[in-house]
């Protein structure tokens, strides 16, 4: 069979990057979809786009979609024949297929013999369907911000403006129409707008790439990402630097430019006492420059150097003309003397103040609604770090340090440049404090208590930056639902689960000996004090018992039904202890993990799990954990019983211990011991009915099992284990 | 020929003359004219930009076609930094041009008018960079792009897919040039005010001691408790034209809203949540006003879409 190519070229106006790179991707799954959809396969398919054009190449096609043979069920030959003569049924069922009664075949089912349609449907010519599947496969790319343009009501991500469609070497028909104005495919694709802006004829789909590549087009995005990021390097290493390349950049300046050439420009070196990251952020998110810093790489994918300054240089992807370079530098020098000659104006206006006479503008800026100001914001930050610093017993230095940078924690928010680069809150703050003589740890404890910013952020290493980053999260938490705006399904303004996590991950890492529970119930009354509002407690002690859940599960890849038994089925009380004591909450649950993993959790789950279900029936409460004050020994009739005593009683010191040093191997060795004993109750020559007709003796035994089970609560809730297969 | 300030008749050599801030704007008037626009005059009421002036805002609105090309003064009373930042001012002038249907072939007539300036995308690296638009405070939004000249933003561009609420079909496109950063860039100078604005005088000679003055009543002059009741005037007066089914005077008072709230924002007297709700309330007049234009140019059997006018633009 002949192996056909079908080239397809989309001409734009140039579209944002982030289309480009969702609408290659949704290409590169969804068309061969299409044509098996179709009967059709396809040997391979190539995707490619720049901002201008989406190209794809689907290579191997048969001529023809093959035939496809269908027998169709009719009606049973008992009612399509009277008297040996066709019927209603058979009739009907026969024009229905388009068929005479003569050409329906008979087939023995297992249900009698019955009429059947042989049909076939011939395959159609594959240009004459891609005809059709080009313009779903056009149309129904998805995105964000799609527009109509011109008169008509069509949506894409940016006007088209052409179609190149070839079948083999023939011109491929498709129409696309919006509005008046109506877009036919040609043989013609675009060359760059100033290097080639006459048309290029396509003469075969096989010599596009190559044909575009004389147009001045790099039509494969891996390609221009390659030719960036080697270009990038190599014109560094002229300035005896490297440049720091970041992913996300990379990716956008791929799909902003056609033809990329790397050129480098210099900056006046007097900005470079500005804060780095200030240079960096005009650079990178207003100018997409790669920065350069000082000292060569090892190799071309080398990580940049850590610690290395800033060189007074920068590096611009253009799309412009390799001749031009030197006119486009000087252009581009300009531009970025200006912004960082704004950026220094700021810094010389800020820093004409200490980062402390900053503070009476907070008051003018409001936190939130009915919320007051950042002013008594930062206030409240100060009182929740003191109640967290008291919690950690921290010596008066770290308190007043702790308290100074709650103090200063939010000033930058109301200087020029943090107004200018909002991105920059905190990093300014820390620039800003070093300038107004506080002390490193003061300094850095204004940075970190931002962190983490995102997902994939670090998280605060000094006390000050996670004691403040607590106070922090907790403040907007608790007063957020205080006034109602809990987030809701994918709703969630106020970032309010990230803050919450960020509170849980904080205390695992830096593992803080924290109440959070308390923590929240002081800060929650002090809210609901001020006028007449609900305490929000309840609800915000469930949303954070869903938070340490998902993390749990998500992040540390705990199981399911381990979670659930470190936090208990039904019991707030019991699911409370993980939010008093969030480490132990942790700690529980990467030993349960770890114990399920080599196989003692199948030891013990037997024994616990048998006791815990009974022990239901019974009314012990769970803290009792003694059985000489609770069992009465007379009450036994088998020796079993007393054997079950003696092992609760041999427990009682390990599992006390256990409380105290959280070692849950010792507990749970203690009840790989009291595996036979309670074996020998249940199941022995001297084995009990638990549920006896006598009152007093089924209390007794529910009551040893009770214990068993509080011993057990004190690792977790077995009850709500599933049984390892 | 130039009239220099003693006012003495100047002989010019046009060869040798440079580029000036009057002379872009006259290319730009020449220029769009020539392809079919309007050549229309700047508003007489303050506005934050150009999209604000009858001219664009109410003209996107509905069927009828619409080409036109115009300066308009802009007021950002917040962007006033006294005149000390080389590269901000709060009252500058942008060039606008704004043509519905949007047609086919507006990119490459709008590098044309690059090369009318001087400009010729050959020689620079010309990106259409992603960049959409939205005024909360007028309903209205587009998507388009900002137009990179060897990375210094030169011109705004946007298809209006809303305006006032509506939806805008057919779609206009909205280009909007930052006219002092083009005249820098041409001028090779690095500040607003040592543009020259014609061969004598310079931008700073016009405008310095506005900016001055004007960026210490922004910040420290204006009286809060008179803006606040002119808010609530201009409001007032907005409503009553909206019921008389005034659209221009109506607008005139949204405008001055709009301004109005600049002004107070600038002096930081609205809170963060205070500006969610005057936005709210300045949007919903400009919404009425947006749909009385259209009702008003609906009962007219919307007049324009009969007339052979120039709306084609041609590259």
């Amino acid at each position: 069979m002949d192996k056909n190519t079908f080239l397809l070229e989309v001409g734009t106006e140039e579209m944002p990057a982030t289309f480009v790179a969702g609408a290659l991707h949704q290409w590169r799954s969804q068309i061969s979809a299409s044509l098996s959809d179709h009967f059709l396969t396809a040997e391979s398919i190539e995707v490619y786009g720049t901002p201008r054009r989406l190209v794809v190449l689907v290579h191997g096609l048969p001529a023809q979609q093959p035939d496809r043979h269908e027998e169709i069920k009719g009606p049973s030959l008992q009612a399509a024949f009277t008297n040996g003569q066709p019927g209603k049924a058979a009739i009907g069922f026969a024009q229905k297929q388009g068929l005479g009664v003569e050409q329906l075949v008979t087939r023995l089912t297992d249900k009698g013999e019955f009429l059947f349609a042989l049909k076939r449907t011939p395959g159609q010519p594959t240009s004459q369907l891609l005809s059709h599947l080009a313009y779903e496969w056009i149309m129904g790319l998805e995105g964000k911000r799609l527009m109509r343009w011109g008169d008509g009501d069509l949506k894409f991500s940016r006007p088209i403006r052409w179609l190149l469609a070839l079948w083999q070497e023939q011109l491929l028909p498709i129409t696309i129409t919006n509005g008046t104005e109506t877009m036919v495919s040609g043989l013609y694709s675009q060359g760059h707008r100033v290097l080639h802006p006459q048309p290029v004829e396509i003469t075969h789909s096989s010599r596009y790439q190559s044909q575009l590549q004389s147009a001045f087009i790099q039509v494969n995005p891996l390609h221009r990402r390659h030719s960036i990021q080697e270009q990038v390097q190599a014109i560094a290493r002229t300035v005896g630097g490297h440049a720091v390349i970041y992913p996300e950049l990379l990716d956008e300046v791929t799909h902003l430019v056609e033809w990329p050439t790397a050129i480098i420009g210099a900056y006046d070196p007097e900005f470079l006492n500005l804060p780095p990251e200030v240079i960096t952020t005009v650079m990178v998110t207003h100018q997409r420059y790669f920065p350069v810093l000082q000292g060569e790489l090892g190799g071309e994918l080398s990580a940049p150097i850590h610690g290395a300054p800033l060189l007074p240089y920068f590096i611009t992807i253009s799309n412009g003309d390799p001749a031009k370079s030197s006119l486009i530098a000087a252009g581009n020098e300009r531009v970025i003397r200006a912004r960082l000659a704004d950026a220094q104006f700021f810094y010389q206006a800020d820093t004409t103040h200490s980062l402390e006479e900053f503070l009476p503008k907070l008051e003018q800026v409001t936190f939130q609604d009915t919320l007051g100001s950042m002013g008594q914001k930062v206030g409240r930050i100060q009182e929740i770090a003191g109640c967290i610093t008291r919690q950690l017993n921290l010596n008066a230095q770290q308190q007043q340090t702790i308290l100074r940078t709650s103090l200063l924690c939010k000033a930058d928010l109301v200087t020029q440049m943090v107004g200018e680069f909002p991105e920059l809150q905190g990093v300014i703050g820390q620039n800003y404090a070093l300038v107004s003589g506080e002390s490193e740890e003061i300094a850095c404890g204004i940075f970190e208590h931002y962190l983490p910013r995102n997902a994939d952020d670090f998280l605060p290493q000094s006390l000050p930056g996670q004691v403040v980053g607590i106070s922090d999260r907790l403040d907007t938490l608790v007063n957020i639902f205080g006034i109602g705006l809990l987030p809701s399904g994918s709703s969630d303004p106020f970032a309010l689960r990230r803050a919450a996590n960020a509170i849980i991950n904080i205390i695992w890492s830096a593992r803080l000996p924290l109440n959070l529970f308390t923590l929240l119930e002081n800060t929650c009354i002090q809210f609901a004090a001020k006028g007449e509002r609900q305490n929000p407690l309840p609800v915000l002690r469930d949303f954070f018992i869903q938070r340490v859940r998902n993390l749990l599960q998500d992040e540390r890849s705990i199981d399911y039904d381990l979670v659930q038994a470190v936090l208990g089925d039904n019991d707030s009380t019991y699911t409370q202890l993980v939010l008093q004591d969030l480490l132990n909450g942790l700690d529980r649950a990467l030993f349960l993990q770890t114990i399920r993993h080599n196989g003692t959790l199948g030891q013990i789950y037997p024994t616990v799990n048998r006791a815990s279900r009974l022990a239901i029936h019974g009314d012990l409460p769970k803290e009792v954990l003694n059985p000489a004050s609770i069992i009465n020994p007379h009450l036994f009739l088998e020796p079993s019983e007393q054997g079950l005593y003696d092992a609760l009683l041999q427990l009682l010191p390990i599992t006390q211990s256990c409380q105290m040093d959280r070692d849950y191997q010792k507990l749970v060795a203690g009840l790989v011991a009291i595996a036979q004993p309670v074996s020998d109750f249940f199941d022995g020559p001297h084995s009990v009915l638990v549920m006896d007709e006598n009152p007093d003796i089924r209390h007794n035994r529910l009551n040893l099992l009770a214990i068993l089970r509080n011993h057990a609560l004190i690792l977790a809730d077995f009850n709500c284990i599933v049984k390892d297969s | 020929m130039g009239v220099n300030y003693h006012g003495r008749i100047l002989k010019v050599n046009h060869e040798e003359r440079g580029v000036n801030f009057q002379s872009v704007i006259a290319t730009l008037h020449q220029f769009w004219s020539d392809r079919g626009c309007l050549i229309a005059q700047p508003y007489d009421v303050e506005k934050g930009a150009g999209t604000k002036s009858p001219h664009t805002f109410l003209r996107a609105i509905g069927p009828e076609p619409w080409s036109v090309a115009y300066v308009e003064p802009c007021r950002r009373p917040g962007d006033g930094r006294y005149g000390q930042n080389p590269n901000r001012y709060q009252y500058y002038y942008q060039y606008q041009v704004f043509i519905k249907p949007s047609p086919p072939n507006i990119q490459d007539t709008y590098l044309d008018s690059l090369r009318a300036l001087g400009i010729r995308p050959e020689d620079h690296d010309i990106r259409f960079v992603e960049d959409n638009w939205e005024d909360a405070a007028v309903g209205a939004w587009g998507v388009g792009w900002e137009v990179w000249l060897d990375g210094m933003e030169i011109t705004q561009f946007t298809y209006f897919q809303q305006c006032g609420g509506l939806d805008c079909s057919p779609v206009s496109i909205e280009m909007t040039y930052g006219l002092e950063r083009l005249t820098m860039y041409l001028q090779e100078v690095d500040g607003i005010a040592k543009i020259k604005w014609n061969d004598c005088l310079s931008y700073g000679d016009v405008h310095l001691q506005g900016e001055i003055e004007q960026s210490t009543y922004n910040f420290e002059a204006s009286s809060p408790s008179l803006l606040f009741n002119l808010f609530n005037l201009y409001e007032q007066e907005a409503t009553q034209l909206i019921q008389r089914q005034l659209v221009l005077p109506a607008l005139d008072y949204v405008l001055k809203c709009s301004h109005g709230f600049n002004l107070l924002d600038a002096r930081g007297v609205i809170s963060v949540s205070e500006r969610t709700r005057y936005i709210g309330r300045i949007r919903s007049l400009a919404r009425q006003v947006a749909q009385l234009y259209f009702t008003q140019r609906e009962s007219l059997e919307f007049p324009l879409c009969k007339l052979p006018i120039a709306s084609q633009i041609t590259g």
